[in-house]
């Protein structure tokens, strides 16, 4: 499945506006005006971007922490200044300033989050089960960190989705680190998506710095799914350059992770870089374009930044606090 | 007049089952071994519904729990059965942290309806995770609806509640319960979650309980109504809990005894005792009495009987309150 240029731009533009706005969530929470954490992006967005880009406005997706699913939601046309006031603690906030960090765009079949991971699992075996029962060619994007597969629920999710045959895609952005631990440390093969074959799930590995690859795994993803082939596994081989949670520490077991390393990925894996290269070789773009798509990015950034900083600050009472607790 | 039938409590559930799905086809359930009727309020329902939209399910309560709440995002009620009220705690992350929050913590902007259901109760010497009442800890963490009927007119009224009610609730039902008769009307009628009911009116003491206790409760009354009038309060919802009928009962009788089949330790029993005593203080002329199982496992064997609240253990607490 080879892609258009159309595609490619708009695949470009995402990438960019993610990894910008990953630069402005960094700025934000050095500044002291982020209310929680942060899970810095870096150079591991590319999947996120693939991920969210061909989806549509009905499909339901979990997005995956990383740049806290900055870059999956912009791609999927949501508008993220609510999400990042929600991070500012403001009444704009898409939780109404009472999550620090999670999502909430229904009309977009996003319905938030859980701090505790491996969340996504059982509720995209719902999400997945109810688009099959409704019949309307709905798919689900469940996208998570190769982490997460530690937990139970991944197998129950798995087991189920493929049992049912449901339209659910697996989306591991595989970065090799599961908070402080490197994976190949707490799992036995060198794949996640090994996983899948015990499920009967058919799985492909593409390379996480390559958009386009991913775009393309994407691509094929949401069609398999979709025209009720069951789930379907893909595992992007992703890095993560910087530590866990901004402010933590970056190190994998008893041993810091080597920062000459980390800087060297930084700057040869750089999937924005990498993407600019392509597109210039393919003469899809030119330079001047290019500064273009980042200077509006930048501008894009700025805006979201100072229509956050002029909402207020979420205090509501606790008389009001009590009476949402149910829907009524 | 209302056309009544003798059912037992789990056809009374069927029976608001079978109505709520024909009226509404988003709902549909999920669960371990409902398809065969492990317990008959799930018998034959494939009959009419099918296996698309009555489904078995892996052994699996996380991903059961989590698959009813994406269900129930994306705009179907699913109702989940985990057989056994106890099996629900594998999920405990879905259930106490998620299911109840999801709500509030995303804005209050996207309903969450779904139904739990499970059995439980002592007394049937099957041990702890058979007989362990979760409504302690669902009505401990925000969002959970949980109710638990002692009457077949109850079961079906509260099942039928749970259904159309947009936000999780936990439907308990008690083991010892299962083939209870009662009379039920044909026609359609709830019974809303957060009321309680007046099962035996009285005048010296209130008791208030639940499930299997309510029976337990009634016997006690019965026995002693020439010496002392025995009012007979079902909570029938832990959470919301109708404090407002509680209060104009103690009103009445200024006496209180909470009978709770669950440990007594940080339990129903022990939180409607402390709601009292902050808004109803003036009204008692004696101190309020838990029954309750003790603090410790369950246990199997000849054992249960006697460690759950039994009716010496209930009548000695009413005349020690009444003294």
């Amino acid at each position: 499945m080879s892609l258009t240029a159309e595609q490619k731009l708009m695949l470009f533009r995402n990438l960019a506006r993610a990894m910008t706005l990953d630069k402005l969530m960094m700025r934000i929470i050095r500044a002291g005006r982020m209310v929680g954490f942060y899970h810095e992006g870096g150079i591991a967005l590319a999947p996120g971007v693939a991920a969210g880009s061909f989806l549509r406005q009905d499909d339901i997706m979990w997005p995956h922490y990383r740049a806290h699913g900055l870059g999956h939601m912009l791609s999927k046309g949501i508008d993220v200044k609510y999400y990042i006031a929600e991070h500012m603690g403001r009444e704009t906030g898409c939780c109404k300033g009472r999550s620090s960090y999670h999502m909430s765009f229904p009309d977009h079949h996003i319905f938030g989050f859980s701090g505790n991971i491996g969340a996504n699992f059982p509720m995209s075996v719902g999400y997945g089960f109810a688009a099959k029962y409704k019949k309307q060619g709905q798919v689900v994007m469940n996208c998570s960190g190769d982490g997460s597969y530690g937990e139970g629920r991944c197998h129950e999710a798995m087991l189920m989705s493929a049992n049912w045959q449901l339209p659910v895609i697996f989306w591991c952005e595989a970065n090799g680190m599961a908070q402080h631990s490197n994976v190949k440390d707490l799992f036995p093969g060198p794949n996640i998506s090994s996983l899948a074959a015990g499920f009967g799930i058919p799985s492909k590995i593409v390379d996480g710095q390559d958009l386009f690859a991913c775009a393309e795994a994407a691509l094929q993803a949401i069609d398999h799914v979709r025209q009720g082939d069951g789930p379907i596994f893909i595992e992007c081989k992703t890095y993560r350059v910087q530590e866990h949670s901004v402010g933590g520490v970056n190190f994998e077991g008893p041993t810091q992770r080597d920062p000459k390393l980390m800087a060297e990925w930084r700057d040869s894996r750089d999937p924005l870089k990498l993407a600019t290269v392509r597109l210039l070789k393919e003469k899809i773009l030119k330079q001047k374009d290019i500064d273009r798509i980042i200077s509006d990015a930048e501008k894009e950034a700025d805006d979201m930044e100072a229509f956050c900083e002029a909402s207020p600050k979420a205090l509501p009472s606790v008389e009001e606090l009590q009476l949402a607790v149910y829907a009524v | 007049m209302s056309n009544e039938r003798e059912i037992t409590l789990c056809e009374a559930i069927r029976e608001a089952y079978v109505e709520e799905m024909r009226r509404d086809e988003r709902i549909f359930m999920l669960g371990i071994s409902i398809q065969a009727g492990t317990f008959p309020h799930t018998k034959n329902l494939t009959d009419e519904f099918g296996v698309g939209r009555i489904l078995d399910t892996p052994l699996a309560e996380t991903g059961i729990v989590g698959c009813a709440m994406g269900a129930a995002q994306e705009g179907l009620r699913p109702i989940l059965d985990f057989m056994y009220a106890g099996f629900s705690y594998f999920a405990a992350s879905e259930l106490f942290l998620q299911a109840g929050q999801y709500h509030f913590l995303h804005g209050s902007q996207h309903p969450l309806p779904m139904v739990m259901v499970g059995t439980c109760g002592v007394g049937r010497r099957v041990g702890n995770e058979h007989a362990t009442l979760p409504y302690g800890a669902t009505m401990h963490h925000p969002g959970i609806k949980t109710c638990m009927p002692s009457t077949p007119y109850d079961a079906k009224g509260l099942m039928k509640a749970a259904i159309r009610d947009d936000n999780p609730v936990f439907y308990l039902w008690h083991t010892n319960l299962m083939m209870t008769k009662g009379m039920v009307p044909s026609e359609d009628y709830i019974v809303p979650l957060g009321l309680a009911d007046v099962k035996r009116s009285g005048s010296d003491i209130t008791v208030l309980t639940s499930g299997q206790l309510v029976h337990s409760v009634l016997k006690v009354a019965e026995k002693l109504k020439d010496e002392i009038s025995v009012e007979v309060l079902d909570a029938r919802s832990f959470e919301p809990f109708d404090l407002e009928t509680l209060l104009k009962s103690i009103e009445k009788t200024t006496r209180l005894v909470i009978v709770d089949e669950d440990f007594e330790r940080a339990g129903f029993a022990a939180e409607v005792s402390a709601q009292v005593m902050e808004h109803g203080y003036d009204l008692l002329d004696a101190p309020v009495k838990r029954v309750c199982h003790p603090n410790f496992a369950v246990p199997g064997g000849y054992i249960d009987v006697y460690t759950m609240p039994t009716q010496d253990r209930i009548e000695a607490a009413i005349r020690d309150t009444c003294r």
